[in-house]
């Protein structure tokens, strides 16, 4: 049904996973101590000094190969790192996107000359993607994007706009999908990637739309005949589909789907401390018990598409990265009813104490995160798909 | 490991053939007045089945927790009316005090202050009243669990009164006015672990029967018509039975995880393991109930008013999900259980208990 092939109860976090895991931490605590980032919770902050620190220690690009930067460790090192990242809300903006999208599509991809380019300058800290994926007119139905390239000599005039883009105002580059050929009955051919220079490249124009809160993490970028040279161009042109959506299985499933208000349970266990009231200790049962389950989802999925499992390739968990991430997003709001119910207090932004600033957050963005990525209702016709066959 | 994965493939395989072959729906209703199937029983006894995870040393089959569970899993997808769970239980008490293991269908309970046990010479005099012991009424010997001392009883010196649970499986009550103990030995199994073992394993056999309710359901929705097209093609069904997936695959993944940690640490006795079981036996025993609450209504919401009657199969697997949650503590026994230690712990040691394994 789901999860064939997997062996739950060999499930194991290997001892390099484990020694990485305090590193990680200890370096985070840290930081932490020595204030050098204020967590937020909700989105994750663009911070490029701290995304250097993280870098100089070959965090970024942990799994891939040493001549583009990388370490070769596994996806379950990896996993760690994730984990610690949103266990203290780290302010990882600045590399998260090339860590988790750009970086592998690249690496998987990517030409010589775009690896190079790209992917020891990820690494380093040095350069910030960020997506260029909905459309105004485009949300969950991705296939629909209107942006348009042009065949010129030597590359690509493209033409659209990008909208919900996280931190195009402060990233070097973006991947961008769009049309390179008319739309057909095949509504998912003649779609293509293409990496575009932000900063660099004339008629590219980023302005800021604004969360409910005022905060500023989202864009819209215009693109106006921008010129995009042939060596640009990710992978096959017309196979920009596919290359997407088969990187799925690991974006939908990893600790970011269950743990960005993750910080705020430790602060309501803070809040209750050796409480004696029965709700709170039925409460924190339950979201332990859901939270540890979630995790061994998400790690069996992590270590199944480790090449080191020999099962790469071998196994489809895209359904099940879909469960976990479906699951994981409703858990993260468990949470925050949680706190809420808890602990009566009217949660505002800018609370000087940490528990009130977190509930608060988190009460605002709890709309998000069961819409990127993947809407819950898009999901949920994907999982049912697999169980109940092709639907006409 | 996948030695291991290979030759519980292969359990998994023999036993589901052997369920397929011998669970029938008659069956199925004869054992909803008997509380259990004494022919099943002897087709699985033919396959040494039930003695999967007792060491062979003390008369078992041989094999791993993990082995156990997934024959369990099987078992409870065909909603099978036996024993299985609770001869393994008993015979994993027996073996732990050096006792052996009977060839025969086995239950067991652990002893409450209710419960007196007088030494009488060399044999031990047992008096107490047992509330609803699961398949007492098939059980060859009660396995007692009390103060260290593990007790094997024959069941035919003991009083029965008959009882069931939701879905009519046997849960008797069990007198014994000083019956002596056929045999007695010292164990190191408390009855906090026979506890968490019964909590570990009745959440892989819910995890299992969901798995059977969701295919039905499934099935259900791509046959059924109505408003001239299938009920698999409306999305608010699809919606419903993806959610439900979600569920059983959560159910299935806590049960099957916990019995990983409970294989590898129930023999350590520091702290730390003590924590990581308590976690890992209350994730399953409370996560697999959740999911039988919502996997269970939405499984009959799809087959409407078809899936609660007495011929339809639905029921045998809803029926025991359902009743499984209230046994070895349901879920808010271990919520409070966990709740309570991981407060006790703090918010600093929150996070590096979770994420120790």
């Amino acid at each position: 049904m789901f999860f064939e092939n997997i062996d739950f109860s060999a499930l194991e976090l290997p001892q390099a996973a484990r020694k990485l895991r305090d590193d990680v931490r200890a370096f985070l605590q840290q930081e932490l101590a020595a204030g050098s980032y204020t967590p937020h919770l909700g989105h994750a902050e663009f911070d490029s000094a701290f995304t250097k620190k993280v870098a100089a220690r070959g965090w970024i690009g942990l799994t891939w190969p040493k001549q583009y930067g990388g370490q070769e460790r596994s996806y379950l090192e990896r996993f760690v790192v994730t984990e610690e990242m949103l266990a203290f809300a780290a302010p990882c903006a600045a590399h998260w996107f090339g860590d988790r999208q750009t970086g592998p599509s690249l690496l998987r991809y990517g030409s010589e000359f775009l690896k190079q380019k790209y992917l020891p300058g990820i690494t380093r800290g040095e350069i910030a993607f960020a997506l260029g994926m909905s459309e105004p007119g485009s949300g969950s139905d991705l296939a629909s994007v209107r942006t348009r390239a042009e065949k010129v000599a030597g590359g690509w005039r493209v033409t659209g706009q990008k909208v919900w883009t996280s931190w195009a105002h402060k990233a070097d580059a973006f991947f961008v999908l769009c049309r390179t050929a008319p739309l057909t009955d095949d509504r998912h051919a003649g779609l293509s990637q293409l990496v575009i220079d932000i900063k660099t490249s004339p008629g590219v124009t980023v302005r800021p739309i604004r969360f409910m809160s005022g905060e500023h993490h989202f864009n819209e970028v215009f693109l106006d005949n921008v010129f995009v040279p042939d060596s640009h161009v990710v992978g096959e042109v017309g196979q920009g589909w596919k290359q997407i959506t088969s990187e799925l299985a690991l974006e939908r499933s990893g600790p970011e789907r269950f743990m960005t208000t993750f910080p705020l349970l430790v602060e309501l266990i803070r809040r209750l401390g050796k409480s004696d009231d029965a709700r709170a200790q039925e409460m924190v049962g339950r979201l332990t018990a859901r939270l540890w389950t979630l995790r061994r989802m998400s790690l069996a999925i992590a270590l199944a598409l480790d090449p080191s499992s020999g099962k790469q390739g071998a196994v489809d968990l895209g359904t099940e990265a879909a469960l976990v991430k479906d699951m994981g997003t409703f858990y993260e709001r468990e949470i925050v009813d949680a706190a809420r119910l808890l602990v009566a207090l009217e949660p505002t932004l800018d609370a000087d104490d940490t528990f009130e600033r977190f509930l608060a957050q988190c009460v605002v963005n709890a709309p998000v995160s069961t819409i990127r990525g993947g809407t819950t209702q898009v999901l949920r016709t994907l999982i049912a798909r697999r169980l109940l066959g092709a639907l006409k | 490991m996948t030695d291991t994965i290979d030759t519980r493939r292969m359990l998994t395989d023999v036993a589901t053939r052997l369920f397929a072959d011998h669970v029938t729906p008659k069956m199925l209703d004869v054992a909803k007045h008997e509380g259990w199937s004494l022919a099943l029983w002897d087709e699985l006894a033919k396959a040494e089945l039930p003695w999967v995870g007792v060491p062979e040393a003390a008369g078992g089959a041989g094999g791993t927790l993990s082995d156990v569970a997934a024959v369990l899993r099987v078992a409870a997808r065909h909603a099978a009316p036996v024993p299985l769970a609770e001869t393994y239980l008993a015979g994993w008490l027996l073996a732990s005090a050096n006792l052996d293991v009977p060839r025969a269908p086995l239950t067991m309970a652990a002893a409450d202050a209710e419960i007196s046990a007088v030494k009488n010479g060399a044999a031990w005099r047992i008096s107490g009243v047992f509330k609803r012991v699961p398949f007492a009424r098939a059980a060859k010997q009660l396995v007692l669990l009390a103060e260290g001392q593990v007790f094997a009883v024959d069941m035919a010196t003991c009083g029965i009164t008959p009882g069931r649970n939701l879905a009519s499986e046997a849960r008797d009550d069990v007198m014994l006015d000083g019956v002596t103990a056929l045999a007695t030995g010292p164990t190191l199994v408390t009855c906090e672990a026979l506890h968490a073992r019964g909590a570990l394993l009745r959440a892989v056999q819910i995890g299992g029967a969901l798995e059977h309710a969701l295919d039905l359901a499934c099935e259900h929705a791509k046959i059924r018509t109505q408003f001239g097209r299938r009920l698999a093609q409306f999305q608010a069904i699809q919606q419903e039975i993806a959610r439900a997936g979600g569920e059983v695959a959560a159910a299935v993944a806590a049960a099957l995880s916990a019995t990983g940690v409970v294989e590898r640490l129930a023999d350590h006795q520091d702290v730390q393991s003590a924590q990581q079981l308590l976690m890992a036996v209350a994730s399953a025993k409370i996560r697999a109930p959740d999911a039988a609450r919502e996997a269970a209504a939405i499984a009959h919401q799809v087959h409407g008013a078809i899936g609660v009657t007495d011929e339809y199969a639905l029921h045998h697997v809803t029926l025991r999900a359902l009743a499984w949650r209230e046994e070895f503590g349901n879920e808010v026994y271990w919520s409070m259980a966990l709740g309570r230690a991981m407060l006790a712990g703090g918010a600093d040691d929150y996070w590096p208990a979770l994420s120790a394994a």
